[in-house]
């Protein structure tokens, strides 16, 4: 082995070893987990004993109406969320970058501050908002005329969203402003010069160039809404909210451990998820990133509009400059 | 007592779950080396004791301080169905587990069938089960096997705001007919105010009204569970809470939340139908309604009774080397007056023992100037006595309320009814026990 075989390896032992310690192996155990199952007998007081069950928990899971509608729930989720939230996320950030923003820096940490409150204490302050009795939010709404229950059944998921845009927006704002600084300032004036009113500079010129942020947002937005529990959880188990026990599969999982000690049951309904979750990245990956491959081949064709990657447009002007 | 869902409200319970949940991994290691189950003043036996029942440090501070041979660490867990159990699953399933553990009545056959505990029948005799009132040993004895020590028993009772009761001219209630007439009087009083709440997030609330009306869900017979929950006594209950609810008589809020003790803060809310611990829980929560309350016996159907409402008991967990200090441990904070007058005497706790002879003790250390000076542990003593003996629970209470609180949540226009809330737990519950491999009919 040579040195530099012996300083990778060095370096990378470390990652190597966190990764097999808390994601290999209890990815492993819990498919290990999901193959067994508890029985009794009689009345049950004899205790359990552990058996090999097969695919049987999988079985379980799917057959289960309360799972099967928890994916039902994220997909509610993820249309009332995603779009919303990529819409008014760029918007704003669209907004921070046009000339006629003032006081930038305040509106940007001012909308980026939602997302430094932790998710449960985020949920908190919401479900007091919610509570009837105690909310100046629904006092002020009744004292309005427009009545809405944020806990009945058709209440449940706008509170859910509500909360989880509040959190999120300016976080994916403050990417996609990043994204939107990054953008060759000169290319911007061409299109000024050229006769682009602000409408056409933004949705023709800029929103194309930070395509890529726009599609790892989304990505990002997508896998995580895959995971919804924290919210759901507290307006669980803090009210007497329409959201269920099971209302999404992360919970069901949760629920299928602690509240029904069906430990083999959670560990294949969490095996289900996760393999969901592989299937719609790998699927979104795929769509988007055939459409970012035309771009480039369409970019490669017509090298005056190349504009996909504003750091080489850069370095070029430099080399012309030169 | 048990069940002290404490001035803690709901919302920082929640925090607790999820903290738990994901303190998964972290569990306090508990247990370790000292083999000996007798202790000597030198090498005392440690113990390591979870609850969350009001007073509980104070009754293990005051054990210590009297024993030299065992000494008890105590750790404050969430409350059962808040965390609670699911910390101490995990930690039998990881091996570390405390040796003594709290478990409420209704839990216990399930923490048995899941194999979690050990059979303490040899240390917890027959001398000490007969201190105890029958049947809290009932509901602790199962398949035959003594499996907890019974703390206490928690008989309904139904607290009430005695000013405003006679601000509104409304006599208290004896029957549930005359609750109904009761809650049409308040509410045409004020329309602001309700004589009491359904708590659509507890569904032992429920079940506690429906053992009081004398259904049995759940029957252990021969090698089968039998559970019915159709009987008339169950569909009375499910249809009389309908009525409530939908001519409006009753808040729907969720029991020990902000929404709730707001509620009784303003006096939109003026009646609370608890148990025994309840007396307690009020005290701590609205201290500055003292003299305000008063405490009657649970509305009835025709003759006095009364169900259950929480209980705890104190369990051994399996791995544990030291039964016979742990039975001893629990054995003194059940039946003992020391153990009984340090937990009441604690302020916080309303418990009502389980061990007969020790009620006046609990009585004399319990400061019910927030009742008035009414003697309530009169009360608790005859609504104990009118205890339904013939409910039992069955082995997967989680299941069962975890599939009727989910309902409840969604009762409503459009939602489904008290009636199917009972009949999907129903369902859920059969499933669950056939996919264990029980014998089950129903």
């Amino acid at each position: 082995m040579n040195a530099r075989t012996r300083a990778a390896a060095t370096l990378l032992a470390p990652f190597f070893l966190l990764f097999t310690a808390v994601m290999v192996v209890p990815i492993g155990y819990a498919v290990w987990l999901s193959l067994f199952t508890e029985k009794q007998s009689g009345l049950g007081f004899g205790g359990a004993e552990t058996v090999f069950s097969g695919l049987d928990n999988y079985t379980a899971a799917l057959g289960d109406r309360a799972f099967r509608e928890g994916f039902g729930v994220l997909l509610g989720y993820c249309l009332f969320y995603i779009p919303p939230l990529l819409a008014g996320a760029l918007g704003l950030a669209l907004l921070l970058d046009s000339a006629l923003a003032r006081a930038r820096r305040f509106f940007q940490l001012a909308l980026f501050l939602p997302h430094a409150v932790p998710g449960i204490i985020a949920a908190l302050i919401w479900v007091y908002l919610y509570t009837p009795q105690l909310s100046p939010v629904v006092r002020a709404m009744e004292a309005g005329g427009v009545g809405f229950d944020f806990f009945s059944p058709s209440g449940a998921l706008p509170s859910i969203v509500n909360i989880a845009l509040w959190e999120w927006l300016g976080y994916n704002m403050v990417i996609f402003y990043a994204a939107l600084q990054a953008v060759d300032r000169s290319v911007l004036e061409a299109a000024t010069v050229d006769g682009a009113g602000a409408w056409r500079v933004a949705f023709s010129i800029k929103v194309p160039l930070i395509r890529a942020s726009i599609v790892m947002v989304g990505l990002f937005t997508l896998i995580g809404s895959l995971q919804l529990f924290t919210e759901p959880l507290i307006l669980e188990k803090g009210t007497g909210s329409a959201v269920t026990s099971t209302w999404t599969p992360n919970m069901y999982a949760y629920t299928a451990a602690f509240d029904r000690n069906d430990y083999g049951l959670a560990a294949a309904a969490s095996v289900l998820l996760a393999l969901t979750a592989a299937l719609l990245s790998f699927a979104v990956t795929r769509l988007t990133g055939r459409g970012t491959r035309r771009t480039r081949t369409a970019a490669r064709r017509a090298p005056a509009t190349r504009t996909a990657d504003g750091r080489t447009r850069r370095t070029r002007r430099k080399e012309k400059t030169a | 007592m048990s069940r002290t869902r404490n001035r803690r409200s709901r919302t920082t319970r929640a925090i607790a779950v999820t903290a738990a949940a994901t303190a998964l991994a972290v569990l306090t290691a508990c247990g370790g080396g000292d083999g000996a189950a007798e202790g000597s003043a030198d090498q005392p036996v440690t113990l390591t004791f979870w609850g969350w029942a009001k007073g509980t440090k104070d009754v293990v501070d005051a054990f210590n301080a009297s024993h030299e041979n065992i000494q008890v660490t105590f750790e404050e867990i969430p409350s059962g169905t808040a965390g609670g159990y699911a910390k101490i699953s995990n930690a039998v399933k990881a091996g570390n587990a405390p040796d003594l553990v709290s478990i409420e009545y209704a839990s216990l056959p399930e923490f048995v069938s899941s194999g979690a505990l050990q059979d303490i029948g040899d240390e917890f005799t027959e001398l000490d089960r007969g201190k105890l009132l029958p049947q809290a040993v009932e509901l602790t004895t199962l398949g035959g096997k003594s499996w907890a020590v019974p703390f206490d028993a928690a008989p309904q009772a139904f607290y009430y705001r005695k000013d405003l009761f006679a601000k509104y001219r409304i006599d208290v209630p004896k029957t549930w007919d005359e609750f109904k007439t009761a809650a049409e009087k308040v509410k045409k009083a004020d329309p602001e105010v309700r004589i009491a709440t359904f708590f659509p997030d507890d569904p032992t609330t429920f079940e506690a009204m429906v053992w009081q009306a004398g259904a049995q869900w759940f029957k252990a017979e021969d090698d089968t569970w039998k559970i019915d929950t159709t009987d008339p006594d169950t569909t009375r209950v499910a249809a009389y809470w309908q009525g409530l609810l939908d001519a409006d008589l009753v808040h729907k809020d969720a029991s020990f939340t902000p929404e709730w003790t707001g509620s009784l803060k303003n006096g939109t809310t003026i009646g609370y139908l608890g148990a025994s611990w309840g007396a307690g829980v009020l005290k701590g929560t609205l201290p500055e309604q003292s003299g305000k309350w008063a405490v009657a016996p649970m509305p009835h159907w025709g003759s006095p009774a009364s169900g259950m409402l929480g209980g705890t008991s104190f369990a051994v967990t399996k791995d544990s080397k030291k039964k016979a200090a742990a039975v001893e441990f629990a054995e003194w904070m059940s039946t003992t007056e020391a153990g009984v007058k340090a937990r009441i005497a604690s302020g916080t706790s309303s418990a009502f023992p389980a061990a007969t002879a020790l009620r006046p003790v609990a009585k004399s250390s319990f400061d019910a100037s927030y009742y008035g000076g009414q003697d309530i542990y009169a009360l608790f003593e005859e609504a104990g006595a009118s205890i339904n003996g013939t409910w039992a629970w069955g082995p997967s209470t989680g299941t069962t309320n975890t599939t009727i609180k989910d309902q409840f949540g969604r009762l409503g226009k459009g939602g489904p009814s008290i009636a199917d809330a009972v009949k999907a737990g129903h369902d859920a519950t059969v499933a669950e026990l056939t996919r264990r491999g029980l014998k089950v009919e129903g």
